[in-house]
């Protein structure tokens, strides 16, 4: 995209934590400039899942922090953090299910809204209008999904793959500066995963930085600028994914014997 | 939660209107003073199970002390309007009596701050340890009215509460001792908080609270302040219950600290999940069943063998319909509507608010 | 200084069926998650049989004590096999209110079969009282506490020494896992909510004697278990036994010493305090489980 100088939009500062007595990451350092596409990969309970919730204030870090554009992100909320632009997704299909697809964006799109709730009460003037920007853009959103036909559709009874191509919409409806993806494809078939494939480039597109998290590592390979390789809470490795994928650390910490086909 | 062009019962857009009329006709041709009183103080506990359900429906939170609010709004409004003095630290102050209208703001704005105080606080918690101290809440509330006599009077209640006086068009100044004008009165308040309901659950701010009852961290993670929403919500609630205390205490115009009673949030609470929480004609649906059906048994059924009734009315509902009468009415209805055409996707059983024909 | 020591002991006497409750319903609530409403509709019902063995019967005292904790077991048992065993996977709040129309339910059926009016039942124990130095207690009471401590220290082998209660702390430490190793969930769940119920019923029955039996006599007992447990943690054995004396400490030095019309409210105001400044409550190590 822009060709200027690569900019620091995410710091992750020495980031520790612990439970108890279990260190579930230690010292974790790296980096994601704008514009990236950079993916988080290792074992189960390599403490990927745990570093997205130390980064978006699900859990606060034993020592260490996240910082956002220089911005530390140590002790605010999780919706302060989303306000600043660091949106995350979840492992776990997370959707508000009893609302339609179409409401679960109109909710998503809470920060493009202004209204307050006299001028709700009131039906003030401004109020139309905004409601109206609000349901065309998340019309857009779901066309921009495909999943427009399932508009009128119960989040939770939608099919499964579009109940994961809709979380990552509503992440998307915040408009975030950066968007961390926690397994986005996990339990999508190959044709699903290949087309997801597409639809994060398309989302880099728009200019959001991509921090994702995934088993999948042909979706991994393909589609990141690189790599992060966490192994029992620490980083092992870190590169382009074609250094990664010949680093013998990571083949015989994370891969086991069989090398990824990429 | 509705948006224009999902699909909506086609007498969605003019029920409101068609239940308003028909409530506004009743007293001309329904003139039995008893039914009336029964209408009116099945009214007054409809708008709190419409401020209840604002909160439990909508927000998702169990709040078992909602009746302190109710009690509460029904003190502040009585002692206002009687006059009190109060010795706060060796500091007199003296209240001499207001007009009632004014009373019933001061009792509706009272309920707001203990809202926003009880909120504040508990807020913090979630799940048994918020219900507890919501009931525990109420309870001291009660306990206090009970034990402050000085202000209250205690058990030996507050009487000689003065009804409302109005100036009204046509009318002029207005004393509202007979049951017509307060029946009015009541529904006119019960229509602007069903309105007040419905606006705030298609606005942003009610977006914010339903997407905190779906799923709260994903509410959070699209950077909703859902402690701040829960906030404004539950002060609007305890405002609405307020008021219905205030009319509750012009009305009957005798209170005592039973107006703190946990079973007058257990029957708020009965009218909302019977109903149908989540749904903005739940409570009116649910009042109205419990609001009248006590008078249609009383002939034949001692009020114990009545509470035993509704005991297991409200288990047979929760366990067999646990979305209330209004969302299966509400998709019967939508199936009826489309006859053989089969669904696309089957609904899973127990989506929350599948169905909200408002 | 005399009247302080009376304080104290009448405080020490009233905590053994306040630790009681509280055992009862944490138990309930750490292993299955539910906060039982019903509580103190058992507390009546164990109350209720007391009298009618007793009283209408005309049974033996310790007959009829041991008989009024076995139907509460037994009525224990069967709510959780109606109510509770349909609804194992609904969200916390339905079974709230669920077992809120129970206790309605209950309570009314309790009014209708005895009436509101209140019944005394006669012990066999003599009126003057054991006198120790300058403080004094009635015999009855010192039977009350002795059974209640012997009840609790009961409950405590249960759970540590036979292979329901390894079952039960297993339950407790984790379900789906108990489940996995084999532990048959429906039987644990029964046999909690049963074993719950029976010591309410037991603190009923036990107190009975002591004050009358009326209808509604549940709630305030109901309301303090709540306290108690909040106080305790939810979930938490011990806790519970000592926020079970700490709240009788509270209330009878509350009563003696601010305003015996605020006595009922010391349970309210420590639980609104502990939730503000301790939401885990006082001895919680573990993270909340609600």
């Amino acid at each position: 995209m822009s060709q200027a100088p690569p900019r620091t939009v995410l710091e992750i500062d020495q980031l520790c934590v612990k439970f108890g007595g279990l260190v579930a990451i230690s010292s974790m350092s790296f980096h994601v400039d704008h514009g990236e596409i950079v993916s988080l990969i290792g074992p189960n309970g390599a403490g990927k899942t745990t570093a997205f919730n130390a980064i978006t204030g699900y859990l606060q870090p034993s020592s260490g922090e996240a910082r956002f554009l220089d911005k530390s992100l140590n002790g605010l909320k999780p919706n302060q953090i989303a306000e600043l632009g660091v949106v995350r997704t979840f492992q776990k299909t997370s959707l508000f299910g009893g609302n339609t697809a179409f409401e679960n964006i109109m909710i998503a799109l809470h920060r493009q809204g202004r209204q307050e709730l006299f001028g709700s009460l009131l039906r003030l003037p401004n109020m139309h209008a905004e409601e109206r920007r609000l349901r065309d853009r998340a019309d857009e959103i779901l066309e921009f999904f495909g999943i427009a036909a399932r508009r009128d559709e119960l989040a939770s009874a939608m099919p499964y793959g579009e109940q994961r191509l809709l979380e990552v919409a509503i992440g998307l409806a915040t408009e975030p500066e950066v968007l961390l993806l926690d397994e986005p494809a996990s339990g999508m078939n190959p044709t699903e995963t290949m087309s997801f494939v597409r639809m994060v480039e398309r989302i880099r597109e728009q200019d959001i930085t991509i921090l994702l998290v995934e088993h999948d590592m042909r979706m991994v390979m393909g589609v990141s600028d690189r790599v992060v390789v966490l192994n029992q809470g620490e980083i092992i490795a870190s590169g382009p994914p074609s250094e990664i994928k010949h680093d013998p650390e990571v083949v015989r910490a994370y891969l086991g014997t069989s090398a990824p086909h990429a | 939660m509705t948006s224009p062009g999902t699909n909506r019962l086609a007498m969605g857009r003019f029920a409101p209107f068609a239940v308003l009329a028909f409530f506004a006709l009743l007293p001309f041709w329904m003139t039995d003073q008893y039914f009336l009183h029964v209408l009116i103080i099945t009214g007054i506990f409809i708008i709190a199970a419409i401020s209840l359900n604002l909160l439990l429906g909508y927000t998702g939170q169990l709040s078992l002390g909602h009746v302190a609010f109710f009690g509460i709004g029904s003190y502040a409004s009585a002692l206002m309007s009687i006059g009190f003095d109060l010795n706060v630290f060796g500091w007199m102050l003296v209240v001499t009596p207001k007009p009632v209208w004014f009373c019933i703001l001061c009792g509706i704005f009272v309920a707001g701050l203990a809202g926003w105080l009880i909120g504040k606080v508990s807020f913090k918690i979630r799940g048994a340890y918020f219900v507890i101290v919501t009931i525990s809440f109420a309870e001291v509330m009660r306990l206090v009215a009970l034990n402050w006599i000085d202000l209250t009077e205690g058990p030996m209640a507050l009487n000689n509460i003065p009804p409302l006086t109005l100036w009204l068009p046509f009318a002029g100044e207005t004393t509202f001792w007979s049951k017509v004008p307060n029946y009015f009165l009541v529904l006119s308040i019960a229509a602007i908080c069903f309105e007040i309901v419905r606006r705030i659950v298609v606005s942003r701010v009610g977006r914010a609270v339903i997407a905190l009852r779906e799923n709260e961290p994903l509410a959070m993670s699209v950077g909703i302040d859902v402690t701040r929403y829960l906030l404004i919500i539950t002060v609007i609630s305890a405002a609405m219950a307020g008021a219905a205390g205030g009319l509750y205490s012009h009305y009957v115009r005798i209170i005592d600290p039973d107006v703190f009673l946990f079973i007058f949030t257990v029957t708020m609470v009965i009218m909302v999940v019977v109903g149908g929480k989540g749904t903005l004609w739940g409570p009116i649906v649910g009042g109205l069943l419990f609001g009248i059906m006590p008078e249609a048994l009383r002939e034949f059924a001692a009020p114990e063998v009545q509470w035993i009734i509704y005991g297991v009315a409200m288990i047979i509902v929760l366990i067999f319909l646990p979305q209330g009468i209004v969302p299966a009415v509400g998709s019967w209805l939508q199936s009826r509507r489309h006859g053989s055409e089969p669904p696309a996707t089957p609904e899973p059983p127990g989506a929350k608010g599948a169905a909200d024909p408002s | 200084m005399d009247q302080l020591l009376q304080h104290a002991l009448n405080a020490t006497i009233l905590g053994g069926t306040y630790a009681l409750l509280g055992i009862g319903l944490t138990m309930i609530f750490g292993i299955m998650k539910i906060v039982n409403f019903t509580h103190g509709e058992l507390y009546t019902f164990g109350a209720y049989m007391m009298f009618f063995f007793v009283m209408v019967l005309g049974t033996n005292f310790f007959l009829g004590l041991v008989m009024a904790i076995a139907l509460g077991l037994l009525l224990g048992a069967l709510i959780e096999l109606a109510l509770l065993r349909p609804l194992r996977d609904a969200d916390i709040d339905t079974t709230m209110l669920v077992m809120i129309g129970a206790w309605i339910a209950l309570q009314n059926t309790q009014q209708f079969t005895w009436t509101g009016i209140a019944k005394s039942i006669n012990t066999p124990f003599p009126l003057d009282p054991l006198v120790i130095g300058s403080v004094s207690v009635s015999w009855s009471r010192v039977f009350v506490f002795v059974v209640a401590i012997m009840m609790i220290i009961g409950t405590h082998m249960l759970i540590h020494h036979t292979r329901l209660g390894k079952a039960m702390r297993a339950t407790f430490q984790d379900r789906d896992t108990a489940a996995l190793m084999g532990v048959k969930i429906n039987r644990i769940y029964t046999a909690t909510f049963a074993l719950g119920s029976g010591l309410a019923a037991a603190a009923g029955a036990l107190l009975a004697p002591i004050f009358v039996v009326y209808p509604t006599m549940g709630d305030a007992v109901a309301a303090k278990s709540f306290a108690i447990v909040i106080l305790g943690g939810l979930g938490n054995f011990w806790g519970a036994a000592i926020g079970g004396f700490i709240l009788a400490f509270a209330e009878e030095f509350g009563a003696g010493y601010i305003s015996s019309g605020y006595r009922d409210a010391m349970g309210f105001i420590l639980i609104i305090l502990i939730l503000i400044f301790r939401p885990t409550g006082l001895f919680a190590q573990r993270e909340r489980i609600g």
